[in-house]
């Protein structure tokens, strides 16, 4: 299986893109799934559930960052150690912004109906629910490590923070 | 930038087709004409998420307001052709029942 996969952006959501596409292609090194179009390999072509799981969290751990850590000030950096394996890949994301407290992210209601749906609030519940394992350490710097395993159900999981 | 959407109008109707990435970015631009389509207050708003390829909390956050906007002033509103990244994301928020994807 492949090397670590290092990428250092600015934690800026103009990046977001970009770091997107390397995780994207990341996951399908695990995945092993293929491009829809192959001569249009710039596009946003998400569709095995491992992949679909991977960058989905990623784009709401990115915005996290992007948002709360750095409150939007492009000035600061978010480091990206991608590590695929035979059976998982995980990601992990250090920053140098703000630190938060995950608990304190109050949890999604189990149900709802057309008047009560959530306008906000759902990024980390996104994140959670898609992977493994999601664990959050305050800094500086904060790590993120996100963790998703082949071949298992995807399945609400608990959270260690 | 350009916008992730197109909006197409006729009498009493709204088709509005989303396409790309729905995301933070792109977002807020959808945001800006959901609250022109919500004050134009049409009796039926057809959204067609067919040539979505990827969405993430904000993008749905959009789309909730124009859901709740739309039927909060007595019109119908239809979500539809959601695939892949964005009915996945749909469907674990447990929204696919409610937007009948």
């Amino acid at each position: 299986m492949a090397d670590k996969i290092t990428l250092t952006v600015p934690g800026a959501l103009r990046y977001r893109a970009l770091a997107v596409r390397v995780v994207s292609e990341a996951a399908r090194l695990v995945s092993g799934s293929a491009q829809r179009d192959e001569q249009d390999l710039l596009a946003d072509d998400v569709r095995d559930p491992f992949d679909v799981a991977v960058v989905s969290a990623f784009m709401e751990i990115f915005n996290n960052v992007a948002i709360h850590a750095y409150e939007r000030d492009p000035t600061g950096h978010m480091e990206i150690t991608i590590t695929p394996g035979a059976c998982e890949l995980v990601i992990e994301i250090s920053d140098h912004g703000r630190p938060f407290d995950p608990t304190l992210v109050p949890s999604l209601p189990t149900d709802w109906d057309a008047h009560s749906l959530p306008e906000g609030g759902m990024g980390l519940h996104i994140a959670r629910t898609m992977l493994d394992d999601v664990t959050y350490e305050p800094g500086p710097p904060n790590r993120w490590r996100l963790t998703k395993r082949f071949s298992t159900a995807t399945e609400p999981r608990a959270v260690r923070t | 930038m350009l916008l992730p959407f197109d909006v197409e109008k006729s009498h009493d109707a709204t088709r509005l087709i989303v396409r790309g990435s729905l995301d933070i970015n792109t977002a807020p631009a959808l945001a800006e004409e959901i609250d022109r389509i919500i004050e134009a207050k049409p009796g039926k708003v057809d959204v067609d998420l067919s040539p979505l390829d990827l969405i993430d909390s904000s993008g749905v956050a959009a789309l909730v307001k124009l859901y709740k906007g739309i039927r909060s002033s007595g019109g119908n509103i239809a979500i539809k052709g959601a695939r892949d990244q964005p009915l996945a994301i749909f469907k674990l928020l447990r929204m696919d029942k409610v937007f009948d994807l």
